[in-house]
């Protein structure tokens, strides 16, 4: 049987990645943040899971406005690193699990979540910066195979809050089904607070994001109610990205433990990061 | 044209021949102006995409942070001193 083992959510800015490739990642500015990564490596280490299904947007690298989908799954057995705009990172393909992919794209559609299907997707920031803080690369590859779950809070109209969350909800019976014995972590990632565009740029709202984590934790039903408006007005244009958050907590017990909480504001964007237990 | 930003060799083209490059992509006079001017500002007043920008940041050697300073109406240093650890870029 597959089982959701543990739920991320954590910020997936972009400066991150180079940080990881230069090895700064004990500059004082970054050491806050990585720190705060090296308990929840060690829990991760210790739940041992097979998969992770990262719910993460693309920066128009992979999908462009011409034909935008509003929630695109990954099928293949390998994700290549996209070339975002600066250039392709140095980091080894992401190892895919296309069989478990296939039983998700049909449990979720059953479910009436009408996922765009992508047998071949390179992936960007979004993705592979959470997958860097949680589970480091070698040379050889990734310590765990993954499945790109891709949410549009790019191109307006965006999924409501609570469609992320019930997709969540759907992904939880989706993985329960699955025939084999698979565990599986689930990343919602994005925000929290900023805004990058206009004369708003690098707005944070900590007070807003510590809140977030609060309700995500005990009530995440009344995130699930908040309107696209009322999160770009008090967190930032860009901080809509936080309903990918619900879809991890979606997909978690209602009842699951909190394990890991942390909040690193150093620069443009509230960097926070929350773990369960289910 | 800024999807196409995502290829080595396009940007290439761009910063070789900017003017020929607009033109590849039917961008009409307006956002030729902005885009020959790095008026980010006016750019996204225009309705371009954050994202989509970046592309252009990357292959003329403005940064997110310096585009951020420009639409706030700072200089670079000043908006760096905004910042709670501005090392962290």
């Amino acid at each position: 049987m597959g089982r959701i083992v543990g739920g991320i959510g954590l910020s997936h800015v972009p400066s991150v990645g180079p940080v990881v490739d230069r090895k700064r990642e004990n500059d004082p500015a970054w050491k806050p943040l990585f720190d705060a990564y090296v308990p929840v490596r060690e829990w991760l280490a210790k739940l041992k899971p097979d998969v992770a299904i990262v719910v993460y947007n693309d920066h128009v690298a992979e999908f462009t406005f011409d034909k935008y989908p509003t929630f695109a799954l990954g099928a293949a057995d390998s994700y290549a690193i996209a070339d975002e705009g600066f250039g392709t990172r140095p980091l080894p393909a992401v190892a895919g699990d296309a069989e478990f992919s296939t039983h998700l794209c049909e449990e979720l559609i059953n479910q009436e979540f009408d996922l765009t299907v992508c047998q071949q997707m390179g992936v960007e920031h979004g993705f592979l910066v959470p997958m860097n803080l949680c589970f480091p690369h070698t040379s050889s590859g990734w310590p765990v195979k993954s499945v790109p779950l891709q949410v549009n809070v790019v191109q307006h109209p965006l999924p409501t809050a609570r469609r992320c969350y019930r997709l969540g909800q759907a992904l939880r019976n989706a993985i329960s089904t699955y025939p084999q014995d698979l565990k599986v972590v689930v990343l919602g990632t994005g925000g929290m607070s900023h805004q990058l565009q206009g004369k708003r740029f690098g707005f944070m709202n900590e007070k807003f994001d510590q809140w977030f984590l609060d309700e995500l934790e005990k009530n995440p039903e009344n995130l699930a109610s908040l309107s696209h408006h009322k999160i770009m007005e008090e967190a930032g244009a860009e901080a809509v990205e936080l309903i990918m958050w619900l879809t991890m907590r979606g997909a978690l017990s209602p009842k699951a433990r909190r394990v890991h909480r942390h909040y690193y504001a150093p620069m443009t964007t509230g960097m926070g990061l929350i773990t369960f237990e289910d | 044209m800024c999807a196409a930003l995502c290829s080595p060799a396009e940007r290439e083209a761009f910063k070789k021949d900017e003017e020929a490059f607009m033109e590849r992509f039917s961008l009409n006079e307006q956002e030729k102006h902005l885009i020959r001017s790095r008026d980010f500002k006016g750019l996204i007043e225009a309705g371009m995409n954050i994202y989509a920008m970046l592309k252009i940041g990357s292959a003329s050697g403005n940064s997110l942070y310096r585009m951020g300073a420009q639409m706030r109406g700072e200089t670079y240093e000043e908006f760096l001193k905004t910042r709670n650890i501005s090392g962290a870029v």
